[in-house]
């Protein structure tokens, strides 16, 4: 514990992301260089000129957000202060488990979990059946708990939504499981 | 101009422009006045519905949605104090007090007068400024226009969020996310990792329906778990006496001026116009210890400057085709989308719909003003809708924008990839906008920046032998700069200072 606590003092998230855009830069450059360079005529610029440019800069900033002295400006306050404001955690409390902040906010990991699903499964199991899942779980975990208010919005909305944007505005979407039925 | 104006007038009284303003408005209005989706979520999400509009009318929908949305914000900001929009922040500080000493009605009713003035101030200098500003622009060439886009994207970069460093990071990310796809010069595929669904580069829309609606519905969902929301207070009358009009009319001026000052410079947008009006206010009027304490000024002042900053924001955007934040720039997006060239040359080629613009804002203007006014419990009353009914349906509508793009599971996969980025950019205040900025521009910046090369056979000093490329060169760099040494020197300086006091 003690040493989590160490490490985590001398590693800001802050360095964290500053080492994650480096790398993202290094990599962006690096695919730079797998560009075809069809017709490349002396002089004139080519199709990486501009992102090289970019992945410099991109990675300087990293580079910065990696080295600056935020911290050391922090340590000087927190010298005066004597608290400090860039590693705000307490010692967690004995007993505290790695997955207690997961555990406390199931819910939106939950919801994150559902947008997720619907995001992926809508092309293949179809929208209505999937927009009406998606309905009935989100507003029931955000706290509605009469079964057929969530029943009732689920298969309201997705008709609703299902009637306006596919009859109406003729977005094509897909029904998925429910194509046999239609067909 | 005045018969330019008048064509346009001809075209937005049309009854189905003249509808779409009213429905443009409306949604305004109500988003408004819901806490949690903005201005700039929503415009994505209305993107797919514009491809069968004509460029004109797709143009109305979108800016009525965005100056409408400015009036919205101030109705809950009074009644429930709970801002809207982040525009309508400042006025919870005497908004919500008149509301509590039972004086809600002079304050909506001032909020939508010096809205109204200010709407209509922006609209008139629009008139007036655009045509020249866009004519001078004319004599940019691609070295200027790559320098003005890097001045429009410091600007930003430096007045969005708290940390420039973090800024700048998001604006490269977004310039380099506009670099995936086939290279419209050399035609060779860049970035697309073999994926044929990468070769047209990564939709804005996609990113945008991403970073801006599905986080916003994120967070509200973790907000309305975990918080409970407030009464809304009705208001009686909707009346204001003559006598507090005249004693807000100072007010209202400034803030319109300093509002429309403020609100051209790409990036400081409309929420920190009201913050600078505010402050400026608090210096000059008469009797400043009474701002905060429920005081009508208090109302007039940055009701009437966010409006005005939103109206001056279209100035750099019609004129330059360089927006200033979120909204404008999926307005540009959009207009991209629509095969209209966003620059100086939309003065000129694009006459009818510029002007047609321009008039239905001055339509757009009064019929807020007759909306909002007499109906302004009504909207109040939205509030009132349960968040959690509302959030997942506006989900399954965002869904439906990215895939109506071009029916590509790829787009999904992409946007809930930009949900998780965005999420956490906003958690850990990396500001978005820039991203979005730069995903925009990209395109162009990389075009003129290859002219410019390609003119000065391949040397990057021709930005700085351009006289107006240098110019805003340097104040890209002062904008950049400028704000991080002041605030570390001030840090250091606070730091050393406490630290030798403790000693």
């Amino acid at each position: 514990m003690v040493g989590m606590n160490a490490i985590k003092k001398k590693i800001t998230r802050t360095q964290v992301e500053g080492l994650v855009i480096l790398l993202v830069a290094i990599g962006y450059l690096w695919e730079a260089q797998n560009v075809p360079l069809l017709y490349q005529v002396p002089g004139v610029p080519g199709p990486t000129t501009f992102p090289w440019l970019l992945g410099i800069v991109f990675g300087l900033s990293g580079v910065w957000l990696l080295v600056s002295p935020h911290r050391l400006i922090a340590r000087l306050r927190k010298e005066a202060a004597d608290e400090d404001e860039d590693a705000p955690e307490a010692p967690a409390p004995s007993g505290a488990a790695f997955w207690d902040p997961i555990t406390r906010d199931w819910h939106f990991y939950t919801i994150w979990a559902v947008i997720l699903g619907y995001l992926v499964l809508m092309p293949s199991l179809g929208f209505p059946v999937a927009t009406a899942l998606l309905l009935a779980m989100f507003v029931s975990l955000l706290g509605e708990q009469r079964w057929w208010v969530v029943a009732g919005l689920a298969l309201v909305a997705t008709t609703v939504i299902y009637t306006g944007f596919a009859l109406g505005l003729r977005v094509r979407l897909p029904l998925g499981v429910l194509e046999p039925l239609v067909k | 101009m005045f018969e330019h104006l008048i064509n346009g007038f001809g075209v937005a009284l049309q009854p189905f422009n003249l509808l779409i303003a009213l429905v443009g408005c409306l949604i305004g209005t109500v988003i408004g006045v819901l806490p949690g989706l903005g201005p700039t979520a929503t415009l994505a999400m209305l993107i797919p519905l514009i491809f069968s509009m004509p460029p004109a009318t797709a143009l109305i929908l979108l800016t009525s949605v965005y100056y409408g949305s400015m009036y919205g914000g101030s109705t809950t900001s009074i009644l429930v104090n709970i801002p809207g929009e982040s525009a309508s922040v400042i006025t919870t500080i005497d908004g919500h007090k008149m509301a509590m000493q039972g004086r809600a009605g002079p304050a909506l009713a001032i909020a939508a007068i010096g809205s109204f003035i200010a709407g209509t101030f922006a609209v008139v200098v629009l008139t007036f400024l655009g045509a020249p500003v866009a004519e001078y622009a004319l004599h940019f060439g691609p070295a200027e226009f790559f320098a003005l886009m890097v001045f429009g994207l410091a600007t930003v970069a430096s007045l969005t969020g708290t940390n420039v460093t973090k800024s700048v990071v998001t604006t490269c990310l977004g310039l380099m996310i506009s670099t995936v796809g086939i290279d419209l010069v050399s035609g060779a595929p860049r970035y697309t990792f073999g994926n044929p669904f990468l070769q047209d580069g990564i939709d804005f829309v996609v990113v945008a329906i991403g970073m801006f609606a599905f986080t916003e519905v994120i967070i509200t969902a973790r907000e309305v778990r975990e918080g409970t929301r407030a009464e809304v207070v009705k208001a009686a009358g909707i009346w204001v006496s003559w006598k507090e009009v005249v004693y807000s009319l100072p007010s209202i001026a400034r803030g319109t001026f300093f509002g429309f000052l403020v609100g051209m410079l790409p990036g400081a947008g409309a929420t920190l116009s009201t913050f600078i009006a505010y402050n400026l206010e608090k210096r000059i009027c008469k009797n400043p210890e009474l701002l905060g304490t429920g005081d009508i000024r208090g109302v007039a002042n940055p009701e009437s400057s966010n409006n005005a900053a939103s109206g001056a924001s279209l100035v750099p955007l019609l004129t330059l085709g360089l927006p200033g934040g979120g909204a404008t720039a999926i307005m540009l997006g959009a207009l991209m989308m629509l095969d209209i060239t966003p620059g100086p040359l939309m003065f000129e080629k694009h006459a009818g719909m510029i002007w047609a613009l321009i008039a239905s804002m001055y339509v757009g203007n009064a019929l807020l003003l007759i909306l909002n006014w007499p109906l302004v419990n009504v909207f109040a009353r939205i509030m009132t809708v349960p968040v959690k009914y509302l959030m997942p349906i506006v989900l399954v509508i965002s869904t439906i924008g990215v895939w109506s793009l071009s029916y590509s599971e790829v787009d999904l996969i992409l946007t809930a990839g930009a949900g998780m980025l965005g999420y956490y950019m906003r958690m850990h205040k990396y500001p978005v906008e820039p991203l979005i900025l730069g995903l925009i521009l990209g395109g162009r910046m990389e075009q003129a920046y290859r002219q410019a090369l390609i003119i000065s056979k391949g040397s990057n000093l021709v930005f700085l032998q351009h006289p107006i490329s240098l110019v805003l060169l340097i104040g890209a760099l002062l904008f950049l700069f400028l704000p991080t040494l002041l605030a570390r020197s001030k840090q250091f300086y606070m730091a050393r200072k406490t630290s030798v006091e403790a000693a």
